[in-house]
This record gives structure tokens, C-alpha cells and sequence, in this order.
């Protein structure tokens, strides 16, 4: 019903994450001072931190809930829920959100947020996660926290900042690393946060109508456990089918959950454990049911350490692509725009998470490639 | 349809209430607060935005919380006369006691409780997540705030004191308690209700609906809970010892086509209202069953409603700022 509301008409929000000291504050000062013409409302979790003086910047706490659905990486950030739908009653004030993470947050219940609160979908789409790596202490903070991957693995589009500090064949190295974590995400470089505010803004990075590619690396860092398995051999079959992919939405919980276990430090008790991306493609044919299948089965048994999927596949009998995209459990899908009359039809998927077992995803994928 | 008042104040309706006169009054998104029989207007929280409202514990005019942090009393003859502010808090809950004379407003986790009588510095309430309503029960002895985990239980009148809580995992978003004082219900996160037997503090759970909800309101002398968040008005029984416990809700004029956004029903009688997220209203009779449309017309999701004292009146304000005065 009220989440078929046109993407135009939604309010777009960036959420914006990075370690310490990577350069959060500079840019949110930066969009809030820089004369662009847009209106911004800010969700910081520092009052005072911005330096200016605007009524349309808003404290939040960084209160991060469980739903009692029985699936517990099902977090959203509860005062955000309360934060938007304030300020959504004043909509003709601002053009866009910027929503502020701290240095230390895991950056999955803010995003899971924009899928799981049905106010939240309603009104508002998440527009980008965008996160800002310091160039200078790439290592240290790497080292320091694993939140610095689990920001880096979330983001769609990353700031590699400071550039100024550091030499070409460091940023080329770090760069490479970034791909291999995340190949999904695009990477800007940057002096003293200074991009420009309309290549951040208004990006649709999380609409599944604009998802025209994933990004198909070869270009593979000393922390990528990637591994493209083309194949091109042609093998063409045909015969009816019917797919059944008109709006996927799934919410994967089937977990048994109960009353007493609200205390707990943090979603996933496993923290140390390397985040890599796999990502798969072929130019076959997929069989939709089998695919869906089992990426339902792949998100209720291991969305707790799947950070983020995104792919756009080749159904077969289907002129239009299926894109999907998941965060944790949360899995959107939908058949898309025709594929192009010379395109060619490759199908890419990309996982990102904790200890992901590549031999078995592989297996499981090639599994759904029409024979 | 003729309505006996009607007018776009061009912005989002945050509350449409009566006060004991059966006086109407709305607070409106853009900090300004309308007496609409009186034609009066007044800029409440200049160049700032109202994010809660409630009737004076004396009776007369309106008070509100804004996101400028502070809380003003207005009314139609003085205009609006600031309470109290508090820098930088987004004041998003706020609930009164007529029997006690008290304000209680909330932003985050603070409670910010206040004496209009004293008028001394108000009691600030530390909570350990965000607040997200506030009630107290009908003597304004105790004040109850749902927040996550639970609800928390203070003693308004006490100087020092921890909270107790009411336990039970999730986020709770919004509360009521019967005028009985033997029930306490929140809503949930997870379109269900939760309720608590204050005797005893034994749980209750009544789920099945198919989106939040946001709009819960005791009516028929506290015998009947309505609430919005489905089809149609869902109704519980407060008729027994036990509450609803053990009885079955009935959902009143489901439109498969629409949700119910907010409830309102009279204090005395088995009359009920709703107002839906197509634009539309209607009042039923539950007894007899009879329904009507009393806005027939689509438009924007209804944000506030409210039934006059005597239910002869209703009051309706739409997110994009009309307000209609219907009158039997």
C-alpha cells in the first residue's frame, strides 16, 4: 500500500559513516555551509561538532533495537525511527537527510532501518551509505576496530580521504584493498573531504530500477578472497516457465526468538573473523525458481554474517533483468527494464560477509545455472 | 459533504483536540496553534515546529511541545505564554494530569516533569533508552513512560527515586492506560499490542494487526480500547475482571482498501470514529452497528481526529493541514 509511493516522492537519505577522524565532521560542514541550493536536514550524533548554526540539525542516540519478529539481525536504530518521522511532518523545510553515524557504529541497523520500519519505507528511501577512509591511518584504524570493515564492506560509494597526506603507490595499494572488501562500492578520492556535494547527494544506490550494473572487478587486493567464475560457454535451451519474481520481498525470520535475551552485547557474538566478497557471473541462463530458492535458503542460515548481496540476473525465458539486493536477511527483489537488444546477458552476484564460504556459495550458484 | 468548519492551514495536523468546553483546538507542523470556532491563530513556537499537544490540566487551551525544546500553554485569550524550555530537546511526548496538575514532556530519554501549581524547576526523569509516550494514571500519582524494553513506573511526587520497570523485550512506541487505572497497553514495533494487568503486572499480547499502531483510546467509560493499525477500528473488551484477556477483538468497518491512522471515541458511549490513510472518516454506532461516512472524500492520510465531550462534534486534521468540523 504505502510503500508503492514513487521514489520521487520519498524523501531521499545518505547515511554517512567513516572511523574516527576520517573526516565526517569537515564534509557534514562542508554540504551545511556550501551554497548549492539544497536543503539538508542532519542527524548527528555530536551537537556539537557542526559548526553551524542550523535548525535543521537534530541530536540522535544511537539506540539500536531487535525486533521481536524472531530474527536477531533484524536491528534497527529505534531513535532514528522516532528522528524521521518528526521530521518528515515537516517536509517542505528540507530537500534531502543526512543521517551521521559515530566513528564506532556498525553501520547495519541504520540501513536496515530504511527496510524493516514500514513509516520509514514509506516516506523516505535510503539514498546511499556513504563511507569516509582516512588514507594516512588506513592501517591503524583497520587494526584498531573491525568496524572499520564492516563500514568499508557496507558502503555503496567510499571517500578515500587525506590523499594529500600519503603517496600514489600507498593510495593505489589502499584502493585495491577497498575493491577487494568491496567491489560493490564506487571509490572517490579526496583532500580535506572536498567532493563535490551533487556526486554525493541523490545517487540512488539502494533503488533497484537504477541498478544498471554491478561492478564486475578484476582488480583484486591483498584482502579479496574473489573469484569471477565465468563461463563462457553457450548453451542455449527453451521452454515455458513461469516466473514468479514480480515483487520479491522477504523478511527472513525464521528464527525461534525469545523474551529474554534483549541484553546481549552485539548481534554477532563471532567478531574477528575476516570479511571478504566473493562474486560470481555467468552468461548462461538462470533458473529464477532455483535461484531464488536458495538465496532464501542462503539469508535464513547465514544472513547474520552476509553484510550485503547485490546482483542482476539473467532469467531465463525472461527479457527482463531480476535485480535483488540484500542487507543481512533483508532481501528486495524485482524484475527490472528489458535487457538492451545487443547487451549481453551476464548474470553477476556479489556477497560480502564474515567467513564466507566461497567453495559452497560457488556451488550453490553454479547449482542455479540453467543446464 | 457539509461540514460545519473547514479550512487548509497549509501544513501537517500533529494534534485536533477538544478542551472541557468542547473548544477545538489544532496544533499544526509549523509551530502555530488554532482556535478554529474563534478564527484565532497564534504563532506558538516561532519559526519552529510542534511535535506534541495536550490539553491544559485546567481545562483550557493547549499545550505543546516543540523541537525548539520549549513547552507552551496557549490559549484563545492570552495567546501562547511559554512554560518552560529546555535547549536543543525535540519535545515528542507530552501527557497531563488534570487530577494533579502536572506536564510531563519528553525528549530522548529525558522526562522533563513539571509542577503548575509549585512552579518550581521541574523534575528531570532519566531514562535508559528513548521515551516514545508518556500517560499517567487518572489520580497523576504515577506517571508511566514506554520506551524499549518495557515501561517504566515513576512516583510523581517523589523527589529521588529509581523507576521500576515493566518488562517485556521490544520497542515499545506508544502507551495508554484504562480510566480504571487496572490496565496498562502499549503499542509495539512489531504491529502487536502488549498489556500489562497493573495488579499484578501479569503480560497480555493482542497481535494480528497488519501495520503499526499508532492511535489507541479508551471510550464507552473505559470499557472499549479502540485502536488503529488495521483494516478497520480493532476494539477490545475491558468488560471483565480480566480485561481482554482470554476475549476476542472485533474489528469495526474494515475497507480492505485502506488502513485506520487514528481512532477517537466518546468518553461516555459506544460511539467510535477513525480516520483513514486514504483521507476518508467514519462514525459508527457499535451497538446498533449503523455506520456513516462522515468524509467521504479522498485525500491525504488523516493525522488527527477527536470526538467533542458531548459527541456531537468531530474534529479532523489530514497531514497536508486541513482541519473539518463535522457536526451531527
Amino acid at each position: 500500500m504505502a510503500d508503492t509511493a514513487p521514489v520521487s516522492q520519498k524523501t531521499p537519505v545518505t547515511v554517512l559513516t567513516g572511523y574516527l577522524g576520517a573526516g565526517k565532521t569537515t564534509l557534514l560542514n562542508r554540504i551545511l555551509s556550501e551554497n548549492h541550493g539544497q536543503k539538508y536536514a542532519v542527524i548527528v550524533n555530536e551537537f556539537g561538532e557542526i559548526g553551524i548554526d542550523n535548525d535543521l540539525i537534530v541530536g540522535a542516540d544511537e539506540e539500536v533495537f531487535e525486533m521481536n519478529n524472531g530474527c536477531v539481525c533484524c536491528t534497527v536504530r529505534g531513535d532514528l525511527i522516532r528522528i524521521l518521522s518528526n521530521l518528515l511532518k515537516r517536509k517542505g523545510r528540507f530537500d534531502a537527510i543526512i543521517v551521521e553515524t559515530t566513528g564506532l557504529a556498525d553501520p547495519g541497523p541504520v540501513a536496515q532501518t530504511f527496510f524493516v520500519d514500514e513509516d520509514v519505507k514509506a516516506k523516505t528511501y535510503l539514498d546511499s551509505v556513504t563511507a569516509l577512509v582516512d588514507a594516512k591511518h588506513f592501517d591503524q584504524a583497520l587494526a584498531a576496530d573491525r568496524v572499520v570493515k564492516e563500514q568499508i564492506a557496507f558502503a555503496d560509494h567510499i571517500i578515500l580521504n587525506k590523499t594529500d597526506l600519503v603517496d600514489g603507490d600507498t593510495l593505489n595499494q589502499i584502493e585495491a584493498r577497498l575493491k577487494g572488501l568491496n567491489p560493490l562500492a564506487s571509490i572517490q578520492r579526496a583532500e580535506r573531504s572536498g567532493v563535490d556535494i551533487q556526486s554525493l547527494l541523490n545517487q540512488h544506490r539502494f533503488d533497484l530500477e537504477k541498478m544498471d550494473s554491478v561492478a564486475n572487478h578484476h582488480d583484486h587486493g591483498p584482502d579479496c578472497a574473489d573469484d569471477c567464475g565465468h563461463d563462457h560457454a553457450h548453451d542455449h535451451y527453451h521452454h515455458d516457465h513461469g516466473h514468479d519474481h514480480d515483487h520479491v520481498h522477504d523478511e527472513h525470520c525464521g528464527h525461534d526468538h525469545s523474551h529474554d535475551h534483549h541484553n546481549h552485547d552485539h548481534i554477532n557474538p563471532i567478531h574477528d573473523t575476516e570479511i571478504t566478497s566473493v562474486s560470481f557471473s555467468t552468461d548462461k541462463p538462470i533458473n529464477g525458481v532455483a535461484f531464488t530458492r536458495w538465496l532464501d535458503k542462503l539469508l535464513a542460515e547465514k544472513g547474520q554474517d552476509i553484510l550485503r548481496a547485490k546482483g542482476i540476473l539473467n532469467i531465463k525465458d525472461e527479457d527482463r533483468r531480476l535485480v535483488f539486493q540484500a542487507v543481512h536477511m533483508i532481501l528486495e527483489g524485482d524484475l527490472q527494464k528489458p535487457w538492451g537488444e545487443n547487451e549481453p546477458r551476464l548474470s553477476r552476484a556479489v556477497f560480502i560477509g564474515r567467513h564466507l564460504d566461497e567453495a559452497a556459495l560457488r556451488t550453490g550458484f553454479n547449482a542455479c545455472i540453467e543446464k | 459533504m457539509p461540514f460545519a468548519f473547514e479550512k487548509n492551514y497549509g501544513d501537517y495536523i500533529v494534534a485536533a483536540l477538544f478542551d472541557s468546553a468542547d473548544e477545538p483546538v489544532v496544533a499544526i507542523a509549523d509551530g502555530r496553534v488554532a482556535f478554529p470556532d474563534a478564527g484565532a491563530e497564534f504563532a506558538a513556537h516561532p519559526d519552529a515546529g510542534i511535535l506534541s499537544a495536550a490539553i491544559h490540566p485546567s481545562g483550557v487551551g493547549l499545550i505543546t511541545g516543540g523541537d525548539d525544546g520549549r513547552i507552551v500553554w496557549t490559549t484563545k485569550e492570552a495567546g501562547p505564554v511559554e512554560i518552560s524550555a529546555h535547549k536543543g530537546a525535540w519535545l515528542d511526548v507530552l501527557a497531563v494530569s488534570e487530577a494533579s496538575n502536572l506536564v510531563a514532556a519528553g525528549s530522548g530519554k529525558t522526562v522533563y516533569l513539571h509542577d503548575l501549581v509549585k512552579k518550581d524547576a521541574p523534575k528531570v526523569l532519566e531514562h535508559p533508552s528513548s521515551v516514545s509516550g508518556l500517560t499517567f494514571d487518572s489520580k497523576g500519582r504515577k506517571l508511566y513512560a514506554s520506551s524499549y524494553g518495557g515501561a517504566y513506573v515513576w512516583f510523581a511526587r517523589l523527589a529521588q527515586q529509581k523507576p521500576s520497570l515493566l518488562k517485556w523485550a521490544g520497542s515499545h512506541t506508544n502507551i495508554a492506560i484504562s480510566p480504571d487505572d487496572k490496565f496498562l497497553i502499549t503499542a509495539m514495533q512489531d504491529n502487536a499490542l502488549h498489556g500489562w494487568r497493573l495488579a499484578d503486572s501479569k503480560d497480555m499480547r493482542m497481535g494480528g494487526y497488519p501495520s503499526k499502531i499508532k492511535s489507541l483510546d479508551f471510550f464507552a467509560k473505559g470499557k472499549l480500547l479502540a485502536t488503529s493499525g488495521a483494516n478497520g477500528a480493532v476494539v477490545w473488551p475491558f468488560l471483565k475482571a480480566n480485561g481482554p484477556m482470554g476475549e476476542n477483538a472485533s474489528e469495526i468497518a474494515a475497507d480492505e482498501s485502506s488502513l485506520v491512522t487514528v481512532v477517537s471515541g466518546a468518553s461516555e458511549d459506544t460511539i467510535l470514529s477513525a480516520g483513514l490513510d486514504d483521507g476518508r472518516v467514519w462514525l459508527a454506532e457499535l451497538k446498533s452497528t449503523a455506520q456513516e461516512w462522515i468524509k467521504r472524500e479522498k485525500g491525504a492520510a488523516i493525522s488527527a481526529l477527536a470526538m467533542s465531550g458531548e459527541a456531537n462534534r468531530i474534529l479532523i486534521g489530514d497531514e497536508d493541514g486541513s482541519v473539518y468540523i463535522y457536526e451531527a
